[in-house]
């Protein structure tokens, strides 16, 4: 084979499409060829290069469509008037949220939510929708697929079960419901750090009563004492509240770590209640951390209280 | 090179295809939509590989399948489900790249106070002036790339999508676009061969 001809086959022996015989005879001529490897090699770099600008398909603008093509064939709505769920609705349900009450359509058009989703923003605020697409195609969706079980068949065929899971980012602003339902849900993530950093923000909401729960809760119960210290400095505009004081006092006596311990006596003897005098008392006889007993007794001081129970 | 997971097991799994085309060819809608969900991703992909642009590849979607729930009862078992769709799908993107493409001729010569200049070369001087730095090399060869698959025709482009981006054989692309396997083998070629004129300097 010349130089000539096979060069011409280069690109169909890169993507597999010749015969077996026409792939032997470019092999062949390959070993004995330098100029020719090379231009092989420049094939694969080409095909590399290209394989970069893949495009991946946003999954809500997926949804998007799918929503479309039904509200069209059930003789629907034109589709900017469509009422079934957006995809911001079905993602928040599929991760588990419960949700009454959200209408998109009627969102303020600001920078809250929907600014990584900015094609579907731009659909609805009317927006250039130059400018967010650019957002948009920075997060692209990743799939991670769990294969469950692999089985071959009788006709040569194979079934393969697996699980998807994907990846998906969007932003907004704390004041949005749907940012303040995820972080409650990335409140009880695995992932400590997630746990962390979703507790540091939720505790700026504590006016929420979702979030007052999940702050009571995590203050308690949370294993990770980054995120129980967080908790704590949530509930501190929360004190009038008893079931907030009750907590306090709970932690005062049973967390282990005494950084916890601190930050709950600090918060705690931010506000005088007389009638926690006696488990000031209890705890002050308990506790050996010179710091959280000097802070119990000058809060029993400022009660008029003695510091032990006689 | 990406595979086309949802052609590809959509292709090999026909005897449930099958079932849900017949169900739905019965008027059953969920029969439909499952179909719809089987072979939706990738052809979604397709068109905003090819359009670069959201709201053209929903429009895609949308009017392909349509077109597909108009037209499924006439649909014969003939060739597979997932060649039908494509012809579909192909056509209506060819019909959008020849639209782009006539836009494309009439705007590209631009006016200056030197007279009349060409995009393309404007870009080339830029090129050349370029920082040598790696991220400016990669923003390169992206609007490069972009460059290179503008000058496909929309066959040539067409052909090199399906198979360079959805893994499918050249046998089955010349199926969806009425052609030869021969032609999609010499349509790869020239895409090839255009992309590395034009991509030169960095392949």
């Amino acid at each position: 084979m010349t130089c000539d001809s096979v060069s011409k086959l280069i690109p169909l022996y890169f993507y597999g499409e010749l015969t077996p015989d026409e792939e032997d005879r470019v092999e062949d001529h390959l070993h004995e060829c330098a100029e020719c490897t090379t231009a092989l090699a420049r094939q694969r770099t080409l095909a590399a290069a290209l394989d970069q600008r893949q495009t991946e398909v946003p999954l809500l603008l997926l949804e998007d469509c799918r929503m479309d093509l039904m509200a069209a064939i059930q003789g629907g709505a034109p589709r900017q008037e469509k009422s079934s769920k957006g995809p911001w609705t079905l993602f928040l349900e599929a991760i588990g949220a419960t949700f009454t009450g959200l209408n998109r359509l009627q969102r303020p058009v600001g920078a809250v939510a929907l600014i990584a989703l900015g094609f579907f923003a731009s659909r609805f605020t009317g927006g250039n929708p130059a400018a967010p697409i650019a957002t948009a195609s920075t997060s692209p969706d990743e799939v991670i697929a769990t294969v469950r079980s692999v089985h071959p068949d009788s006709a040569g065929h194979v079934q393969i079960a697996f699980d998807e899971t994907h990846r998906r980012t969007v932003s907004g602003s704390m004041e949005d419901q749907n940012i303040q339902k995820l972080l409650l849900a990335a409140a009880r993530e695995e992932d400590s750090a997630v746990r962390v950093e979703s507790m540091g923000l939720l505790k700026t909401r504590a006016g929420s009563g979702e979030v007052r729960d999940e702050l009571l809760n995590a203050v308690v119960n949370d294993p990770n004492l980054g995120v129980r210290l967080e908790a704590l400095k949530g509930l501190k505009p929360l004190l009038g509240d008893p079931q907030v004081r009750k907590t306090l006092l709970q932690v005062l006596r049973g967390d282990e770590s005494a950084a916890v311990r601190k930050e709950a006596v600090d918060v705690l003897v931010t506000q005088r209640d007389d009638s926690m005098v006696s488990a000031l008392q209890s705890l002050y006889q308990k506790e050996d951390n010179n710091y959280i007993r000097l802070k119990l007794q000058k809060a029993l001081k400022d009660m008029n209280a003695s510091i032990g129970t006689f | 090179m990406a595979q086309d997971a949802a052609g590809a097991v959509g292709a090999r799994l026909s005897p449930q295809v099958d079932s849900l085309i017949r169900a739905a060819q019965r008027g059953d809608q969920d029969a439909f939509e499952q179909l719809v969900r089987t072979y939706d991703q990738s052809v979604l992909r397709l068109a905003m590989n090819l359009l670069r642009s959201p709201e053209d590849a929903r429009d895609v979607y949308q009017e392909a399948f349509l077109r597909v729930y108009r037209n499924l009862h006439a649909f014969r078992f003939d060739c597979s489900f997932h060649t039908w769709l494509y012809r579909i799908v192909t056509n209506i993107c060819l019909d959008q790249l020849r639209k782009r493409k006539v836009r494309k001729e009439e705007s590209s010569v631009v006016e200056t106070s030197d007279g009349a200049i060409d995009r393309m070369d404007a870009f080339e001087e830029d090129a050349a002036e370029a920082d040598p730095e790696r991220s400016m090399w990669n923003r390169q060869l992206k609007d490069k790339i972009e460059d290179a698959l503008r000058d496909l025709t929309p066959r040539e482009r067409m052909v090199f999508e399906l198979r360079h981006y959805q893994g499918l054989r050249l046998r089955n692309i010349g199926e969806m676009l009425g052609t030869t396997e021969e032609a999609a083998k010499n349509c790869l070629f020239r895409a090839t061969q255009k992309m590395r004129a034009v991509l030169g300097d960095f392949v």
